[in-house]
């Protein structure tokens, strides 16, 4: 099989099982969202399928070969943002092309292309300490792609930066996925999963306890919350509802079943209230989220 | 072939990090000009010090030595000037307190027995010249001998001018300069102690920066733990020899010849003695960077480093002291128990070899017993690094090291 495939994949320290068989696939280009809170065991995963811990049992593979290092171009931005404070920034870089086996006119060349992508092609020849957090992030990021790698694991890629910059490093992203990159995204602004994953495994305590197609899993949730503009005050048609939001007009309210959502709609247009919105909503990444690993 | 690569391209970053670490050179320049200036001491030395023009007044009250006094005046060896005089006491203290002369001796009988008084300003602090009391003794006795009318030949014989040698019971000849040999152990001591400590925070300082996740990605724990290991030897290497060429180089240059060899006799450093020292500090360094490494992996925070060396900083200290104490019997028992023991061997069996004490099975099974304890350490680093590097909290403790090492 081509791509990547963990198969019952777990790990335990010192007798504490921290991975639990867990199983995943990714067949073709694109992005993967690995979500789960904080503890769940996401590193670890991330970790031994990176080959810098090893696995107690299961399968990791790449094109059908156990992964290696040697044969899997990893990049790997991960969630400890680091740098070498005193060193120059191109420096680095070509440091840890040259240990993935870049020569130096290509790691070089490709410094400078992304660096430029990234807008600090003038921290280049600075030492990191000079540089503000968001762009020691993003020379991070260029860490991670420097190499053209394959594979690549962006654990929380967005965190910390400002939306000019996260707006880049989308961009990006999406060149990467065009470019047939495999990326695996770990990260706990759900909006961003959405934008990006198709598919989805959500752990909790070291276990799977979601995964699949993003959009196929929503299917299975049926519609949970109306969100109603109006230019007038609507509280007394809502008091079989739950308000979960209400300002300006604009009502946010939760559903028990879709029937009940068109049964208001139909009193509200009976009385010829003046309607600017109203969107039956399907539950969002972040509900499901919660619902499965919050309790 | 990717792992040796990955090694020397580690090393390489190490090294250029190190050298172009402003600390680093600060260190090297400050080092090389107190090497420099400490070879001038004695000349600047010479240069502040006032001309000895230390006068001493001989007066022979009852001629004793027949006019021969006036011997002492032209002897251009002697370190004062001799002034001859018949001066009575009084004159004597008055240019003793005008600071004419520095001090007088009056020699005269007192019930025919000669009798020598040193008079000086202040006897509290003075003591007796007795080197000059020596050269009175002397000439007087050839006073005394030349009364007798005998002949230069007589006169030779009477005169004892001894041959002087030392013999020693034991086989083995123990050569060196003691100054040599504690300048050697120090330089040995502190090239290994203060290169393997940079191993440590160099490790600390990846970890704390959280550079290390990144770093485990691009290359396994082997390549960084020995790249980072040999280049920090090769700088502290290079910085040795830099500082023992400039060290000859300023001792060639500043030194008085007489002085020089009066100081160091370089005679026993051979290039034999300079390729064992290296091969010892190279061995010894390996064995202690691995350790330190360890320690360095295991720390969280950088305030940490100190308190997680400590045992090996007390390994150090008493493999040096093992080895220095030790040698003051160089034929003991104990001595050569220290240069077999691989926290001792890297300090003691240079000086061996210097004094010419160590056989050669000796030097080889020394040697042997440094390479295979390099080799365990390292795998047991290798191994503990890979599983403390990535995490943090306390992992300290003898304990937890071994929980550590048999961690998948």
């Amino acid at each position: 099989m081509s791509g990547l495939v963990l198969k019952d994949v777990s790990k335990s320290f010192a007798g504490k099982l921290v991975v639990d068989r867990i199983s995943f696939t990714l067949e073709k280009p694109g992005v993967y969202g690995l979500l789960g809170t904080n503890g769940a065991g996401k590193t670890t995963t991330i970790r031994m399928l990176l080959g810098i811990i090893t696995k107690d049992s299961g399968e990791i593979t790449w094109n059908g070969n156990p992964v290696d290092r040697k044969i899997v171009n990893f990049g790997y931005l991960p969630e400890e943002r680091g740098v070498y404070p005193k060193i120059k920034i191109i420096d680095q870089l070509l440091y840890f092309a040259e240990l993935k086996g870049i020569d130096k006119t290509s790691a070089l060349a490709s410094a400078q292309k992304w660096a430029k992508r990234l807008k600090v092609e003038e921290y280049l020849n600075l030492p990191a300490e000079k540089l503000s957090k968001g762009n020691q992030q993003k020379i991070q990021f260029l860490t991670a792609i420097i190499h053209n790698p394959d594979l690549v694991v962006l654990d929380e890629p967005f965190s910390g930066l400002d939306p000019v910059n996260t707006e880049i490093l989308k961009s990006i992203i999406i060149d990467l996925v065009r470019d047939g990159k495999y990326i695996i995204m770990s990260a706990h602004q759900m909006p961003t999963i959405e934008e990006f994953c198709s598919d989805i495994l959500i752990m909790s305590r070291g276990k799977t306890v979601l995964q699949g197609n993003l959009r196929e899993i929503k299917a299975h949730y049926p519609a949970n919350r109306v969100h109603i503009d109006t230019n007038q005050d609507i509280t007394k048609y809502l008091k079989n509802f739950e308000i979960e939001n209400a300002h300006d007009f604009k009502y946010i309210i939760k559903l028990k079943n879709e029937s009940s959502a068109h049964e208001l709609l139909q009193k509200l247009v009976a009385d010829k209230v003046n309607i600017e919105k109203f969107e039956i909503m399907k539950p969002t990444l972040n509900d499901i989220f919660i619902e499965k690993v919050g309790a | 072939m990717n792992n040796i690569k990955d090694i020397f391209t580690v090393a390489k970053f190490t090294m250029r990090d190190m050298i172009n670490r402003k600390s680093f050179r600060i260190s090297t320049i400050i080092i090389l000009i107190l090497i420099i200036v400490g070879f001038n001491v004695p000349n600047l030395l010479q240069q502040f010090a006032s001309p000895n023009t230390d006068t001493i007044l001989f007066v022979d009250r009852d001629d004793i030595f027949a006019g021969n006094l006036n011997t002492l005046k032209t002897n251009s060896e002697l370190d004062y000037q001799a002034e001859i005089s018949y001066d009575d006491d009084e004159t004597i203290k008055q240019k003793i307190e005008n600071d004419e002369i520095n001090s007088a001796f009056v020699i005269e009988k007192t019930n025919s027995q000669p009798k020598i008084r040193y008079i000086v300003k202040n006897a509290a602090t003075v003591s007796a010249p007795q080197a000059i009391i020596d050269q009175l003794n002397s000439l007087y006795s050839t006073t005394q001998l030349s009364k007798l009318g005998l002949s230069e030949k007589q006169l030779a014989t009477l005169t004892p001018n001894f041959d002087f040698t030392i013999e020693q019971t034991e086989s083995e000849v123990i050569g060196g300069n003691i100054s040599v040999m504690m300048i050697l152990s120090c330089v040995l001591f502190f090239a290994i102690y203060f290169c393997a400590f940079q191993v440590s925070s160099s490790i600390t300082v990846e970890k704390t920066s959280k550079i290390i996740e990144t770093l485990v990605t691009s290359t396994n724990p082997r390549s960084i733990i020995l790249g980072k290991t040999i280049g920090i030897g090769l700088v502290g290497l290079g910085q040795m020899l830099l500082f023992v060429i400039v060290a000859i180089f300023s001792a060639c240059t500043f030194l008085d010849s007489e002085l020089l060899n009066a100081m160091l006799d370089l005679s026993n450093f051979t290039p034999y003695l300079a390729i064992i020292t290296i091969v010892y500090f190279i061995l010894g360094y390996f064995v202690y960077a691995l350790a330190y490494a360890v320690t360095g992996a295991t720390v969280s925070k950088p305030e940490d480093i100190q308190s997680a060396n400590t045992p090996v900083v007390i390994l150090t200290i008493v493999g040096f002291y093992l080895a220095y104490f030790t040698l003051m019997n160089p034929t003991g028992d104990l001595n050569i128990a220290a240069s077999l023991l691989p926290i001792s061997s890297p300090f003691c069996m240079p000086l061996r070899v210097m004094m010419g004490v160590a056989s050669v099975w000796e030097v080889r099974t020394s040697i042997i017993i440094l390479i295979v304890t390099c080799i365990v350490v390292a795998q047991i680093a290798i191994k503990i690094y890979s599983t403390a590097i990535l995490n943090y909290g306390n992992q300290r403790g003898i304990r937890n090291l071994f929980k550590m090492y048999k961690e998948k």
